[in-house]
């Protein structure tokens, strides 16, 4: 199946126009011996054959129906509206919408998208979207560094492992110096040649800063110093204090708990927002509102394109061009759905059944919590036997929680558990006696 | 071609105007380089107090569909910048010569002045540009 | 009419209502046991909405837009050809949508990815492949920090990166964001890159590589693409292609063999994934074989044990994504490469280019065609013999009349009132015929009644749109 339309006799008499004898004689230009007489790939297939190939491939992928796990990708409930919406093909098969005038239902999405990130994060300005979470935080470096121009950067550590790694490659790319730092020994490396500070709240371990007061401590000494957040499951938002209250300059975060699917880990949605005096040097699209050139009405269209590569080229700040539009669709279908008071209970029975479990787990013996901050719906804590806790609940169908040694080796049997509204009851129960299986097991312990 | 070229000004290649009174240049983009950018909706002033080499960048300007740089005529220290143009750009359209001057120069090297072009041979480059 | 009432913002009302929150089902604890009071947050303006106004609300916009389902959209460089239905249904499976990309059990999905590293492979002619970048400008900056790192661990210093005044926007902006400064080749008459010219540059010594499109920008196949990337070669650069315009190449022709070491392919153009509206795409990256080391980690490589990932890359630029890239978008393209098959792909190279020739064909008499020579996706038309003053704008705006999509308009840059056209061979002859009495009709426009152009659109839901005030006092969100 190819999805071409024309039949032979379509083909002849469009060559037969063109005045060229076949189809070889379109590819003149191509010198021959470039030319392929067919790809080494088998033949096409149809619908049901092609099913039948996908569904092999998807029972070699486990699906657990619950799920402790979470480190940077998270299990939350999805409206039925999201799908419903971004499944209309006028906005999935639809193209930037460059031509303003034949595009205002997406412009005008779009905007609600800007404007509901804006409401929820209480930061100024909020752009179209990024890629995802890791590259967000990369390019808010890069929007630092022009900002001030200065061209050094810290890091605090507790951002996620696999965005640390993003942003160092970022960095060297644009030969950025990156600082990573212990969040005691922050005052120790700052100066006057930092851009800016990054730190990730809720961190990678679950802990939660007090962002105000690291802003006060880090723009007291440094006032033109930019703070930068990073977060990796902003459904916390719901009762955690937004950033644009705390004073971060630069708020970016991972959108996939907006309403997107896990999929493997992509596609996510870059949720980039900054002050409004940077403006100018945010990245990425941005939809604003206007008035007709000749009439009364109001419309949207995509704005201080100035910015972007189109335009600059070599000049531009960032290179992005599409970006993850259709995710920050779901995403804002996501928040207008649950609402003020829908978005306040999600994050609430998150803290509410992390807690619960943390309490439970704390009582087993050879378990121990290792945060000293309040925490959302991740925590981390030492196991007496991981490999057991890992064994007992694949046993009662559970997706088991990260092993932390996977991104840290010298963090032997620490486990970072993720606790979600969609976490049952009894699903916690059969992890809380998963957890006291594996102790009983001890003499299988990390190796 | 009907753009204005005054001249009581010198010009750059890089399509600035300057008037030099005493030691300090005045300068801002000409006619025909607004011209060319169409309706301008933004501008990168130069920050004051700012130590700038000759034909280094010292701001932009944005239209649109365009972006332009504007290019230090002269060495020297930046001493006042045209603040109102921050909220109306336009003024860049409307008076390149007059009330759209971008900033001044307190400049350094009085011998950097030769290099730059009289009315009559910046009238060819941007004739030879359209 | 003012918008403003319109936003989905004003539809709320204090019904606040829980149907996407599951019961809690254990006994819950002050919120100020678990979090402290200065870290709870005070308002939070998003309202509560009713089901029913939401949907009438998105529906009611999704009329308003236009998608490649709706009509013929002739993007230029875009390739907004069909994207099969079949795509979206496997791609909602629970056993890919709901899988985790840090568990284990997850053979299926990295063998996948490995499967279709295979097929681009032998799409492309190139030895190895990262699936990890989000987009074709992703995978472009994912390309130059090979390059950088290329010459970085030869303890060679090259800065620089040709790349032809016809080159796509994100090329020399990529370049820029691995650190790279850029020299700019302008096309000859035949719109191919100047051999001499490119000598020129590459003597200087400190030219890391060449960022081409082939077909390019123009729709114009460099027919000395082999003695290019042999001057490049010569003078110790690399290759870069830009895989946007591989659409007409399926099946024909492959940049390997024209001599390049590195490619990036747009998944969301060739490959028929959805453009969404702007994203999400999908960037692969093929090299060459000496090139792998520098891959970005993870890679997905086959061993006896199976298909793994490996960490172990020393050489690799590092990390440039969280987790394994658009695994969705990956998905879908890889469900349509097996729907088409290797006889299906050489079918697309085949037709685009014959639909694009064809229009070609019945446009240039009446518009100025400023290569008038076979092309192959695409073609560029100007607006300079147009009557009246009408400019390509117009003609672009008073398409939206007639309730189609505008071609891409003033790009590139080497034409000046550029219109580029790229039909995709998913367009039938009624449709490609369709469009071209639309233009011709605007043509007749243009000359006797030429303000339908000037006013246009007309016909639209706003008619054309304050930019320059939008760009002075920008309003980003309500």
């Amino acid at each position: 199946m190819d999805f071409i339309s024309h039949d032979e006799k379509t083909i002849v008499e469009m060559l037969r126009i063109i005045n060229i004898p076949e189809i070889d004689d379109l590819f003149q230009d191509i010198p021959e011996d470039l030319l392929i007489d067919s790809l080494d790939i088998s033949n096409g297939m149809s619908e049901p054959d092609v099913m039948d190939k996908m569904k092999e491939y998807g029972t070699k992928n486990k699906i657990y129906p619950h799920s402790f796990l979470g480190a940077g990708c998270y299990y939350h409930y999805i409206p039925s509206l999201v799908d419903f919406v971004i499944s209309r093909s006028e906005f999935y098969t639809s193209y930037t919408p460059y031509q303003a005038e034949a595009s205002q239902g997406y412009l005008q999405a779009i905007y609600e998208y800007q404007s509901v990130i804006s409401r929820l994060t209480e930061m100024e300005v909020a752009n179209a979207s990024m890629y995802d979470g890791s590259t967000s935080l990369a390019e808010a470096a890069i929007m630092a560094s022009i900002i001030t121009g200065k061209n050094q950067v810290i890091l605090v550590e507790g951002v996620h492992p696999e965005y640390i790694d993003v942003v160092k490659t970022y960095c060297w790319g644009q030969n950025i110096e990156l600082k990573i730092t212990s969040e005691d020994k922050l005052n120790d490396l700052l100066t006057d040649d930092i851009a800016a500070v990054m730190f990730q709240s809720p961190n990678f371990f679950g802990d939660i800063t007090d962002v105000l007061a690291l802003s006060k401590e880090v723009k007291e000494k440094y006032p033109k110093c930019l703070l930068i957040q990073c977060m990796t499951d902003p459904t916390c938002l719901g009762l955690l204090k937004p950033p644009g209250k705390t004073d971060v300059d630069i708020f970016v975060a991972e959108g996939q708990s907006f309403g997107i699917s896990p999929s493997f880990g992509g596609p996510g949605l870059g949720i980039f927002t900054a002050k409004k005096k940077f403006l100018r040097k945010i990245p990425g699209r941005l939809v604003g509102k206007t008035k007709e050139l000749n009439g009364d009405r109001e419309g949207f269209l995509l704005t201080l394109q100035a910015r972007e590569q189109h335009i600059r080229r070599e000049k531009a700040s960032s290179n992005i061009c599409t970006n993850q539009a259709l995710c920050s669709l779901s995403a804002l279908i996501y928040l207008v759905s649950l609402g003020k008071t829908g978005l306040r209970e999600i994050a609430n029975q998150n803290f509410q059944k992390s807690h619960y479990v943390k309490k439970a787990i704390a009582l087993i013996p050879g378990y121990k919590i290792l945060n000293k901050k309040p925490t959302y719906n991740e925590f981390i804590v030492k196991c007496p036997n991981i490999i057991g806790l890992i064994r007992e609940c694949k046993r009662v169908n559970i997706l088991p929680p990260l092993q932390v040694s996977t991104y840290y080796p010298e963090m032997l049997d620490i486990a970072l558990v993720c606790v979600t509204e969609l976490n049952s009851k009894d699903s916690i129960d059969k992890f809380i006696e998963a957890a006291k299986l594996a102790n009983n097991n001890e003499e299988e312990s990390a190796n | 071609m009907n753009y204005e070229f005054p001249d009581n000004l010198k010009f750059t290649k890089t399509h600035e105007w300057v008037r030099i009174e005493d030691n300090i240049a005045i300068v801002g983009i000409t006619d025909f380089a607004q011209h060319q950018l169409g309706d301008i909706v933004y501008i990168e002033l130069p920050e004051k107090g700012a130590n700038l080499e000759r034909q280094s960048s010292a701001g932009e300007i944005e239209s649109v569909k365009a972006v332009g740089e504007v290019l230090m005529p002269l060495s020297g220290k930046i001493i006042d910048i045209n603040s109102i143009l921050t909220d109306n750009p336009e003024l860049v359209n409307s008076s390149p010569y007059d009330s759209g001057w971008i900033f001044k120069i307190e400049f350094t090297n009085k011998l950097e002045i030769d290099d730059l072009i009289l009315v009559k041979d910046y009238k060819r480059i941007a004739e030879a540009e359209n | 009419m003012d918008v403003n009432d319109l936003l989905i913002f004003n539809k709320g009302n204090e019904l606040a209502q829980q149907n996407f929150v599951p019961k809690l089902d254990i006994e819950p604890e002050k919120i100020e046991e678990i979090l402290p009071k200065n870290l709870i947050r005070g308002e939070l303006r998003i309202p509560d909405i009713s089901e029913v106004e939401i949907v009438r609300h998105y529906v009611k916009l999704s009329k308003i837009n236009y998608g490649v389902d709706s009509g013929i959209y002739p993007l230029g460089s875009c390739t907004m050809k069909y994207n099969p239905k079949i795509n979206e249904i496997v791609a909602r499976m629970t056993s890919f949508s709901h899988l985790h990309p840090l568990q284990d059990e997850n053979e299926g999905a990295l063998e996948i990815l490995y499967e279709i590293s295979k097929l681009l492979g032998e799409i492309t002619g190139m030895d190895g492949f990262t699936l990890q970048p989000s987009a074709g400008a992703h995978g472009e900056l994912v390309g130059l920090l090979i390059i950088k790192k290329y010459f970085e661990t030869r303890g060679i210093v090259k800065n620089k990166i040709i790349v032809p005044d016809s080159a796509h926007g994100t090329n020399p902006a990529s370049a820029k964001m691995a650190g790279f400064s850029i020299i700019e080749l302008k096309s000859n008459e035949h719109g191919e890159v100047p051999l001499d010219h490119l000598e020129y540059a590459m003597k200087q010594g400190d030219v890391a590589g060449i960022m081409l499109t082939n077909p390019n920008t123009l729709g114009v196949f460099d027919r000395q693409i082999k003695n290019i990337t042999k001057i490049v070669h010569d003078h110790g650069g690399l290759c870069y292609y830009d895989g946007a315009n591989l659409n007409p190449m399926l099946g024909i022709c492959r940049p390997k063999d024209m001599g390049f070491d590195i490619v990036h392919l747009n998944l969301h153009k060739t490959f028929s994934t959805p453009h969404g509206g702007g994203g999400p795409g999908s960037g692969p990256v093929g090299v060459s074989n000496e090139l792998i080391p520098f891959l970005p980690i993870p890679c997905i490589v086959s061993t006896n044990k199976g298909i793994v990932c490996n960490y172990e890359n020393h050489e690799s630029i590092g990390r440039i994504k969280a987790f394994w890239g658009n695994f969705g978008i990956v998905l879908r393209a890889f469900v349509y490469i097996l729907s088409l098959g290797g006889n299906g792909l050489k079918r697309v190279g085949q037709i685009a280019v014959l639909n694009a020739n064809y229009i070609k064909t019945l446009l240039k008499k009446k518009y100025h065609l400023p290569y008038d020579r076979i092309c192959q996706h695409e073609f560029v038309l100007s607006d300079k013999y147009l009557p009246n003053d009408i400019t390509t704008e117009d003609v672009a705006k008073r398409i939206l009349d007639y309730g189609f999509y505008a071609p891409t308009i003033y790009f590139p840059l080497v034409v000046n009132g550029a219109l580029m056209i790229e039909p995709t061979e998913t367009e039938s002859k009624y449709s490609l015929d369709k469009f071209v009495d639309v233009m011709n009709q605007i043509y007749d426009e243009a000359k006797n009644e030429p303000y339908k152009l000037k006013n246009a659109p007309s016909n639209t839901p706003v008619g054309r749109l304050d930019a320059v005030n939008a760009a002075r006092k920008p309003i980003l969100h309500d």
